[in-house]
């Protein structure tokens, strides 16, 4: 689900040819693609390296956490999540909407951190550390696209 | 239905990857294509009802037994159900040039089509050269606009065509 197929979806439901209105925020998304793939490779290159500066930022502030509880197992499966939501905002921010994210990532997020015994307020933090490490990586310009993703995780943990 | 971003994310999704080059090569011409594909889009939007009155216009010229009495297109109702979907066409082409792939086609437009108009009697070639002539009327306008003629134009009409046609025969 990407910002074109859901303009579509809207003239289609309507049985109209795309509006005026919609083919220019297609084109305004357009003129960001290149800003786009580029965000989208800087986060696929540096993934690694978000995740264990992030996970060390945030054992610092958390250290009671499952992933610092000594168990290899519980590290490597939270940072395997982690790399996951990078990879996720990655394809929200080519997509130029929330719906990837959305869909494979945070509808029952809660539940399910729940389920696992995950402390909901540690992935809170966690994010926050991601984002922060993720943040210092690149221009406030492309920061400012990929702030508003980490922070809809954030939400929806809350 | 999926654009060619989000059949691209689907895709890597799966397999669990960020996306490699040859995906960002797909991504990246989408968006260099894509101001082209807008413009497309607007000539057609700009006059659907032209494109459309032309090209049934040709059909029945070239095919005059279908509005004689008796033709698939007799009947005030039924020529002006032909008007309504070769509309129809032309709206989901439209749709199909901007989203780069046809998996709009699939979903919305052709999914049971021929089990419907051979039902309804249509006959399916008489439509495949429907769309045909419209795909001729939008490349027309298309280069009289000196927009040039890229392939993205022709696909979707092609894709139409070629799922209208009869098969095994």
């Amino acid at each position: 689900m990407s910002i074109v197929t859901e303009l579509i979806l809207n003239a289609d439901s309507e049985a109209r040819y795309p509006a005026p209105k919609e083919l220019r925020i297609f084109q305004d998304f357009l003129k960001t693609g290149e800003q786009r793939i580029r965000i989208a490779r800087l986060l696929a290159e540096n993934e690694q390296r978000i995740v264990q500066n992030g996970s060390a930022r945030f054992w610092e502030r958390v250290p009671v956490t499952p992933s610092n509880s000594g168990n290899p197992r519980k590290t490597a499966s939270c940072q395997r999540d982690q790399g996951w939501y990078i990879r996720l905002i990655a394809y929200s921010i080519l997509a130029g909407s929330e719906k990837p994210l959305e869909e494979i990532g945070t509808v029952g997020i809660k539940e399910m951190y729940n389920s696992l015994e995950i402390p909901l307020r540690n992935i809170v933090e966690c994010m926050r550390c991601l984002k922060e490490e993720a943040v210092l990586l690149m221009s406030p310009e492309d920061a400012a696209e990929v702030v508003p993703y980490f922070d809809l995780i954030i939400r929806s943990l809350s | 239905m999926q654009d060619i971003l989000s059949q691209v994310i689907n895709h890597y999704d799966v397999i669990d990857r960020f996306l490699d080059e040859p995906a960002i090569a797909l991504v990246t011409d989408f968006f260099q294509t894509g101001r082209l594909r807008v413009q497309v889009v607007a000539i057609i939007n700009s006059n659907p009802v032209d494109i459309v009155r032309e090209s049934a216009r040709q059909l029945f010229e070239e095919i005059p037994e279908l509005i004689q009495p008796g033709g698939n297109a007799y009947t005030t109702r039924r020529h002006s159900m032909y008007l309504r979907d070769m509309d129809y066409f032309l709206r989901y082409a439209s749709y199909a040039i901007l989203t780069g792939n046809s998996s709009v086609l699939d979903e919305r437009l052709l999914a049971g089509l021929r089990d419907t108009f051979n039902s309804l009697g249509i006959p399916l070639g008489v439509t495949a050269r429907s769309v045909q002539l419209m795909k001729e009327r939008v490349q027309q306008k298309l280069s009289e606009a000196q927009l040039g003629n890229s392939p993205f134009v022709a696909e979707p009409f092609d894709y139409i065509i070629h799922a209208l046609s009869e098969r095994n025969v």
